[in-house]
């Protein structure tokens, strides 16, 4: 399939409209005062001088809040505005409507708010620590909260993977054993597009939204329950997401601009400079990770612990799923074979920013963590990187860590591939070179709830009408090639239209590598029933409802090739070659470029990537200190299919969109070790940690 | 304030405040391809093309455009079908959100010399992606290059 | 409240504009690229500003024999891609190079560079190895002020409030090479970590060394001149160890603060590194 794709034309001549080009009659734009401290109690809140500004229609505060005040995606901890006591920098305490987005933000900066200081928690040890300032009193009160009291304060979530006392006595047998900490930092999602909405409440009840969500059905949920509206009378328009990778899940502002549409009777745009999105939105969780491997003589591994402590920040509520966990984390050993392996997930409150989903959640820290003490443990015992990850992959018909067979394993293939390409980079003059290689591994994900309706209009055009907010992987093209294929129909005679949540009952939302996968199931279903429609009819409409081949996944392979100069400790990442294990691909370009994207963001999170939070502060204030890859900076990208694997639905596909971003931080550091004895356990590398670590003969 | 200049060929007046930013100018006037990204001129998403340069929009002051040739993606995908179609072609995108910029981007190209991959690299490195990976983004310019 | 509007003036003659900048907290504006930015976050709310865009008198750039004369609204780009340049002030072109990005480079001024006084620009220590003097109007009449006299502190300068820059002179020298390394571990886009500008001018025979500038940026709170060092190289005539000596002792002129571009010892380190990679490229 090599047609261009869906959105390409509207894309490349400016003319397809996200949420900050939507403008409606009578709008009004809104700015937020936030929070002066990370912890803090309120003590008077004084609005007189904003309202006073020219241009603004009303200053808002917790007292004034219509519905509920609290939201979330799944712990519902997080305040619309604070009435009492914030406990980050990125609190709303008050909100101004006014007539341009200028004077709201203006206006924004003369709320005077008077605070009575406290004690804040700036990182995850001291959450937990004896006697820690307690950031929430009563967190398992939340609604959807699993925090409990026996766990003790501040923690968000504490998700245990088997015993530690069983992984403990197999390890005391090991014959070689490594034990060390990694530690990776706060990241951002780095999408392009700051979030931004437009609300419209309408005095009968009814309430459009459009916004950079990418999951309008359980934005229209989460919105009905703050607010006690019908999710019926609520609307979440079509919009081009401007990128997401996780960060465009959580409702943002639209809970804000709900209640101040409600409040001024007029349609609301909030957009984030991205400065404010840089502090105030949820990006990857900052990590401490201990991790104890252990081999017998052979090899094997007999066992391990991986203790996590992850930052969540102020708020549990930007985490989704049901554990309020990283299932990346609890996954860390899936590619191998381990007979007692122990993880402990322990999320916890700080005065930081609260951190949500970023592509792959948990994946890229426990991959570093994993993938780096496996190399470590590989040297110590002798075996060297290769062997020791080939004598642990798992081979068909074994049962993984967490008591799943796959339908295919092919780790020990992909290793294959990554370790066995021709090196053609070249090393500068006088800089030391090395290689490094990390395994990845991700099970598929479970058969995703979407729903499509197909319909033939008179002139003969196909109009397929789905859910699903583009953002850019190319689900929409997926739709069409399917169409094109399945119902031997001309790609000019396809439409498809992204419509909103009132016009389709369902979609579970963009991500974690669903989307394929969905839309494959739910087209096929479409084709079937429209080539089974009674006569007469000239519509289907069609919700998926199946269980998933499997249990199954996908392995990547990565090797870095890089350059250190030996006199500054620079770093020159020179290639990075991701082996990955695919069965069919329905979009090649699309499929490659999601293993480009990933590779690149794996980079970045390895060399670059840091919101230098320190002292309750994002200290990356904007994108001049907020580094994400450019394309000088990118080392040359070899992408090497292992194709023909057993995928999952009617498509034969595995998923590939959280593979390539996850291994390339321990595979550069493994590669930067080889180069020059010294073992990096902190992210992102930095130059100068490798200079003192030549210089002390750190190895 | 009265302002002057020529816009995607045409020649416009506004009548604008002189300090608003260049960006939400242009913008107001319903050419919404021009984006606004990092808003601190490091990301590119709001390039714009002035008297042949590259040029942020979001830190450029209306005021300075006054009797300068301004253009924008709009403009220049009836000015520019070629590079236009080099970037469809290429699928020199993902979620869209920096396109313009880029597109933009390689539309003022000629105001440097590029004689290498490297000279191109260096140049589009202003204007950052977080989807591709940047690989067809480069295709997508080195074969508008190629053409002309 | 009432809202403050800010007043924008675009003068077409020096005159006009420093009859423009008297008056309450006007400002002049080149580029803008950090002016306007300081403007959109309300750091600033100046009265009036005062764009220099339209005078025509400071966008030459002029080389005779002895000198090379760059009104101060030339940008970056210009600078950075001029043959005549990079023949005669490669420091000069290569730092104006590789500064920020193309947009920056387009937009941004040498004048705007030189009065915003960002010890991690890249600009000012090139000029200063080339001896560059900038020359300055007010009402007050005109002066010129050797570049390496400008720098105050972080941030400040010389110049008085409504003085203006209107042209960089550097002497053209026979028998002067010179180089700017910058070094940026993170990012091709970032603020260099260091960055060393060197200057070495022999005699007519072109055998002796009769004048050596090392200046180096982001390492301390204004560029630095590293006077001794230099004194080093002359005194050994560039032979090795002299190079080697000179690029120990920067470590002791140089005054680095920990930042996320390496720690102070870090930065002193490379500090020394790097004088020495950008006098062995003057004396390639």
């Amino acid at each position: 399939m090599s047609e261009r794709r869906i959105d390409a034309v509207a894309k490349a001549t400016g003319i397809a409209k996200y949420s900050a080009d939507i403008v409606l009659e009578g709008m009004a734009y809104a700015a937020a005062t936030r929070s002066a401290y990370p912890s803090a109690v309120i003590e008077s809140i004084d609005t007189s001088e904003a309202e006073k500004l020219e241009g603004v229609i009303g200053v808002f505060t917790a007292k004034d809040l219509p519905g509920g005040n609290l939201y979330g995606r799944r712990v519902m901890d997080v305040p619309i505005l604070v009435a009492d006591r914030v406990r980050w920098l990125g609190d709303r305490v008050a909100a101004v409507v006014a007539t341009t987005r200028e004077i709201a933000e203006k206006a924004a900066e003369l709320v005077q708010v008077t605070y009575k200081e406290l004690p804040a928690v700036t990182n995850a040890d001291d959450a937990i620590a004896p006697n820690p300032v307690v950031i929430h009193e009563a967190p398992w009160d939340y609604k959807g909260a699993v925090a409990k009291p026996e766990m003790g304060p501040n923690i968000q979530a504490l998700e245990i993977h088997g015993s530690k006392e069983k992984a403990e006595q197999a390890l005391s047998k090991a014959a070689h054993t490594i034990e060390a900490t990694y530690y990776t930092p706060g990241d951002h999602q780095g999408y392009i597009e700051p979030q931004a909405c437009v609300v419209d409440y309408k005095q009968d009840g009814s309430l459009r939204i459009w916004a950079t969500n990418k999951s309008p059905y359980r934005l229209r949920e989460q919105i009905g329950l703050v607010f006690g509206l019908d999710p019926k009378r609520i609307e979440i328009m079509p919009v081009v997401l401007g990128g997401d990778f996780g960060g465009k899940g959580a409702p943002g502002e639209v809970p804000l601009c709900t209640a101040l549409s409600i409040l001024t009777k007029r349609p609301i745009k909030m957009a984030l400079r991205y400065n404010e999105d840089l502090l105030a939105t949820d990006g990857r969780h900052a990590s401490k990770i201990k991790v104890k491997l252990g081999i017998d003589k052979e090899g094997h591994f007999v066992g391990g612990t991986f203790e996590a402590l992850l930052d969540g920040g102020a708020y549990a509520g930007f985490k989704p799923v049901p554990t309020v966990n990283l299932h990346g984390i609890v996954d860390a050993a899936i590619a191998y074979r381990m007979p007692e392996f122990y993880v402990e997930s322990k999320i916890v409150y700080t005065n930081n920013q609260p951190k949500g989903h970023m592509r792959a959640p948990g994946s890229p820290q426990a991959a570093f963590a994993f993938e780096s003490a496996l190399d470590e443990l590989g040297k110590k015992s002798g075996l060297g990187p290769i062997k020791i990850r080939e004598m642990n992959l798992l081979d068909d018909g074994e049962v993984n860590a967490y008591g799943d067979k796959w339908l295919e394993y092919r780790g020990k293939q992909v290793l294959a591939l990554a370790t066995n390409q021709p090196k053609e980079v070249e090393v500068p003059k006088g800089w030391l070179y090395g290689e490094g290689i990390a395994i990845y591994a991700r099970s598929m994900p479970a058969v995703p709830k979407t729903s499509l309706r197909l319909t033939m209009q008179e002139d003969g055009k196909v109009v397929v009408e789905v859910p699903i907010p583009e953002n850019g992987a190319g689900g929409q093209t997926v739709v069409r090639e399917m169409i094109r294929t399945g119902l031997g129909i001309e790609s000019d005679k396809i439409e498809v239209r992204q419509v909103s949540t009132s016009s389709l009952p369902t979609d579970a939302g963009v991500g974690g590598s669903r989307v394929s996968l969905g839309v494959t199931v739910a087209v096929a279903n479409a084709i079937k029933a429209w080539k089974e429609r009674p006569a007469g009819t000239n519509s289907v409409e069609v919700t998926t409802n199946e269980e998933s081949d499997g249990p199954s996944g996908a392995y990547c392979a990565q090797l870095a090739r890089v350059a250190v100069d030996p006199e500054t400790g620079q770093l020159k990442v020179l290639e990075i070659i991701s082996a990955v294990d695919v069965a069919e691909i329905v979009n090649e370009k699309a499929h490659q470029m999601q293993i480009d994207g990933g590779a690149v963001m794996g980079f970045g999170f390895a060399v670059m990537e840091d919101l230098l939070e320190d002292d309750a502060r994002v200290w990356a204030q904007s994108m001049g200190e907020f580094k994400l890859p450019n394309m000088a900076d990118l080392p040359k990208l070899t992408t090497v299919l292992l194709r023909g694997g057993k995928g999952v639905g009617p498509n034969n596909i595995k998923s590939v969109g959280e593979l390539a971003n996850c291994g390339t931080g321990a595979a550069i550091a493994n590669a930067v070790t080889d180069a020059t004895g010294v073992r990096i356990r902190r992210l992102p590398i930095k130059a100068e940690a490798i200079y003192s670590g030549m210089r002390e003969g750190n190895n | 304030m009265k302002i002057n200049f020529t816009l995607n060929g045409k020649s416009a007046e506004i009548d604008a405040d002189p300090m608003a930013m260049a960006l939400d100018v242009i913008r107001d006037l319903d050419l919404t391809g021009t984006k606004e990204g990092c808003g601190v001129g490091v990301c590119g998403a709001c390039t714009i093309m002035v008297d042949g340069e590259p040029v942020s929009s979001c830190i450029c002051v209306v005021g300075t455009l006054q009797d300068r040739e301004v253009w924008t993606v709009e403009g220049i995908s009836e000015k520019m079908p070629d590079l236009i179609e080099k970037f469809i072609d290429n699928e020199g995108m993902q979620c869209g959100i920096c396109t313009p910029g880029q597109i933009m981007a390689a539309a003022a190209i000629s105001s440097v010399d590029i004689t290498s991959e490297e000279d191109i690299k260096k140049y589009m490195a202003g204007n950052l992606c977080r989807c591709t990976g940047y690989q067809t983004i480069l295709n997508a310019v080195e074969d508008y290059l190629a053409i002309n | 409240m009432p809202s403050t509007k800010t007043e924008f003036l675009a003068p077409t003659s020096i005159d006009e504009a420093l009859q423009a900048i008297s008056y309450e907290d006007a400002i002049f504006l080149g580029g803008g690229t950090s002016t306007a930015l300081l403007y959109k976050t309300r750091l600033i709310e100046p009265s009036r500003v005062v764009w220099l865009g339209a005078l025509r008198d400071l966008s030459g750039i002029s080389i005779s024999k002895n000198e090379i004369r760059i009104g101060s609204m030339v940008s970056m780009s210009k600078i950075s891609q001029s043959n005549e340049l990079s023949q005669l002030v490669p420091a000069l072109t290569t730092a104006a190079g590789v500064i920020g990005n193309a947009r920056v480079r387009a937009m941004a001024t040498i004048g705007g560079a030189l009065a915003h006084a960002d010890p991690r620009q890249d600009v000012p220590p090139a000029l200063i190895a080339l001896d560059a003097v900038v020359a300055t109007k007010s009402s007050g009449g005109s002066r010129e002020v050797p570049l390496a006299e400008f720098y105050e502190g972080f941030l400040e300068t010389v110049l008085a409030e409504s003085e203006l820059i209107t042209e960089v002179k550097i002497p053209v020298v026979a028998n002067r090479r010179s180089a700017y390394l910058r070094y940026t571990p993170t990012s091709e886009g970032d603020y260099p970590t260091v960055g060393v500008a060197a200057s070495v001018t022999y005699d007519s025979n072109n055998k002796a060394i009769k004048d050596v500038r090392i200046v180096l940026c982001g390492v301390g709170q204004t560029p630095i001149l590293a006077t001794d060092s230099a004194q080093k190289v002359i005194e050994g005539n560039a032979n090795p160890e002299s190079l080697r000596e000179a690029a120990n002792l920067v470590k002791q002129a140089v005054d680095p603060h920990d930042d996320e571009r390496g720690s102070a010892d870090y930065k002193r380190e490379m500090s020394e590194v790097f004088t020495l990679r950008a006098l062995r490229e003057c004396l390639a």
